[in-house]
């Protein structure tokens, strides 16, 4: 009964910092924070280097009613 | 050592600081402006708006909606599709972590009811984007996606009403093409849509046509588009830009195409009756494309969840316009709107009217004065620039400009017959050529001027008239609106914008051409000094 007792303390206590954690991450607008100077950049780094289709090499025609694969 | 001066904290109002803290500060004292960090417009600390309210906020809208978009991710495809559609799509994985700084911007400094209501629109919206973009990325053959899927999805201009595909629900996704790739990232992260004006540019399109229809367009130049469907049906954009666009996406979608365009006269019977023939068309190629068949108890049952929808929007108009009890502020009406009416019948717009609806009643039986700082009731007319669409919670919180209903709500003010086959088409044709642009745009000149109707039918003294620069249809009209506020002697400021792109008018413009008009013209002081002038040019 008592290690259910401390059981259910730990977990209540835990939950207790997570909520507590997530609510000076929400009112610092540390998730803003790193998104932007962090996420957002390595992302975008990753956007410009990727390599994409030539849009000019592709045919604009129609031959016999379909479409140029 | 310099000894700490007591004395500042000896004079402190120390009953006040308790009541701040317990109900937030009195809006006069706010400072918000004081909360943004330099150019990146996130917050040295998000606000305290007393102990209920910053709680409510915490949880009802920060946590929630974060757990809402994993849910919504786990619920239309899971978290792989998720992450491979990140890596591959600019579009996505730019816009759709910083949402919760849309919610910010757009709810900043609301309190209680304005703050829930207006926070459940926008999770309407991210709902249904969540939705879409997962229909895209789980059927996209680009990522090696599910091929029977790709066969079963059509996509479509997003000027092309998703009511028109009502018909084929039961076997067929409807997704539009540019609704979430172009329209919500302008509004949630107002950088990306730049590299798609740029790119389509690149190839040798002028910049003078509407830049939305550019960046359409340059999403496939800019080869980021995904693969997820096996037909497209697409509209005019009821727009200029949308000629040469639309050939650029016709040579790069590559695929079976319909065209349904929007009318420019629609007040002319005999063009209803050729709109409604276009209907047919559309439904033929449908059926043609996806060997499906038209089912009409499918298309009713929709219509009349979605004149349900219609029916609970006018009872919002109602208390918006006779009352000062409404719950939603300007920029969760607008964009709410214009997304539902466009996108048709979903749940979750059922399901987001429902908690409104509650909100809404409180607020009335109650009597509860929502916008306290209105100094004049606003309605803003024409299309509104789509990086800045927050202007108006900031309009409030600085000046107390309070838009209490805009152009694009009030486009598809009506609901469809469903008793017979011939009325339900007449109707979804009318509704299909009061299209965003049309209706009141450059649908003519009777129909722009419903202005006029809807300023008195919501009690409104004040017009924030937007000036899309790169409207040819709207800038022909410019001369006339002038002449008519003159005539009318109705106080308009003009907001001069290039719809999604920020680098024509930037948003600290926008927000200084409103000071000037209210600080000269109405000789008024701000209601919260510190959002005059602020540099948020890096802001999402």
């Amino acid at each position: 009964m008592r290690k259910a007792g401390k059981i259910a303390k730990k977990v209540l206590g835990g939950a207790v910092a997570a909520y507590a954690g997530l609510f000076v991450v929400f009112y610092f607008d540390l998730d803003g924070k790193l998104l932007f100077h962090v996420v957002e950049p390595f992302l975008k780094n990753h956007y410009d280097k990727m390599e994409r289709k030539d849009p000019l090499s592709m045919p604009y025609d129609i031959i016999d009613g379909d479409y140029v694969k | 050592m310099k000894k700490p001066d007591l004395s500042k904290l000896k004079n402190l109002d120390y009953k006040k600081l308790a009541r701040d803290f317990v109900y937030g500060k009195p809006a006069e004292e706010r400072r918000l402006g004081d909360l943004y960090q330099d150019k990146t417009g996130l917050y040295k600390h998000r606000e305290w708006r007393g102990i209920k309210d910053t709680m409510a906020y915490f949880n009802k809208i920060w946590l929630y909606n974060y757990g809402m978009m994993v849910a919504d991710i786990m619920k239309y495809g899971g978290p792989i599709v998720f992450a491979k559609g990140v890596w591959r799509y600019r579009w996505l994985g730019q816009t759709y972590l910083p949402v919760m700084h849309w919610f910010d911007r757009g709810l900043e400094g609301t309190r209680g009811g304005v703050m829930l209501a207006s926070a459940w629109h926008y999770r309407g919206m991210v709902n249904t984007t969540i939705k879409q973009f997962m229909t895209m990325l789980v059927a996209d053959q680009n990522l090696g996606g599910d091929k029977k899927k790709h066969d079963h999805t059509v996509a479509h201009d997003e000027t092309v009403w998703g009511g028109i595909f009502y018909p084929y629900r039961d076997h067929l996704d409807n997704v539009p093409l540019q609704m979430v790739p172009y329209f919500v990232t302008c509004h949630v992260n107002n950088h990306v849509v730049l590299n798609y004006i740029d790119a389509v540019q690149s190839i040798g399109l002028p910049g003078d046509p509407c830049p939305m229809c550019q960046a359409e367009a340059g999403l496939f130049v800019a080869d980021d588009m995904p693969d997820y469907y096996k037909a497209v049906l697409t509209s005019n954009e009821a727009c200029d830009g949308s000629v040469a666009s639309s050939v650029i996406q016709d040579w790069m979608i590559n695929k079976p195409l319909h065209a349904m365009p929007q009318p420019m006269q629609f007040d002319d019977p005999l063009v209803q009756k050729h709109c409604q023939k276009e209907i047919e068309e559309a439904w033929q190629f449908v059926e043609d494309q996806y060997g499906i068949k038209f089912n009409w108890d499918t298309l009713v049952k929709n219509l009349e969840e979605q004149n349900k929808l219609q029916e609970f929007e006018w009872e919002k108009w109602d208390v918006a316009a006779n009352t000062n009890h409404y719950p939603i502020n300007g920029v969760a009406q607008a964009l709410y709107r214009i997304y539902q009416s466009q996108y048709g019948n979903s749940p979750i717009w059922h399901e987001v009217d429902g908690h409104v609806r509650k909100i809404m009643e409180k607020c009335v039986e109650q009597k509860i004065d929502t916008f306290p700082l209105t100094r004049h009731r606003v309605i803003a007319w024409s299309c509104a620039p789509l990086y800045y669409s927050n202007w108006c919670t900031w309009a409030y919180n600085c000046w107390g400009l309070n838009t209490v209903i805009n152009m694009d709500s009030l486009m598809f003010d009506m609901t469809i017959r469903t008793d017979s086959y011939e009325h339900t088409l007449e109707d979804m044709s009318t509704y299909h050529e009061w299209a965003p642009m049309r209706r009141m745009a450059v649908g003519g000149m009777h129909h722009i001027f419903e202005l006029w109707d809807y300023m008195e039918k919501f009690n409104c003294d004040m017009v924030m008239m937007y000036d899309q620069l790169a409207c040819k249809g709207m800038q022909g009209v410019h001369g006339l609106f002038e002449d008519e506020f003159r005539a009318r002697n109705i106080h308009a400021i003009w907001m001069p914008h290039a719809l999604p792109d920020k680098r024509v008018v930037p948003r600290a413009e926008i927000r200084k051409i409103v000071n000037d008009y209210m600080f000269t013209v109405m000789q008024e002081e701000p209601i919260d000094p510190s959002l005059l002038e602020f540099d948020d040019s890096d802001s999402w």
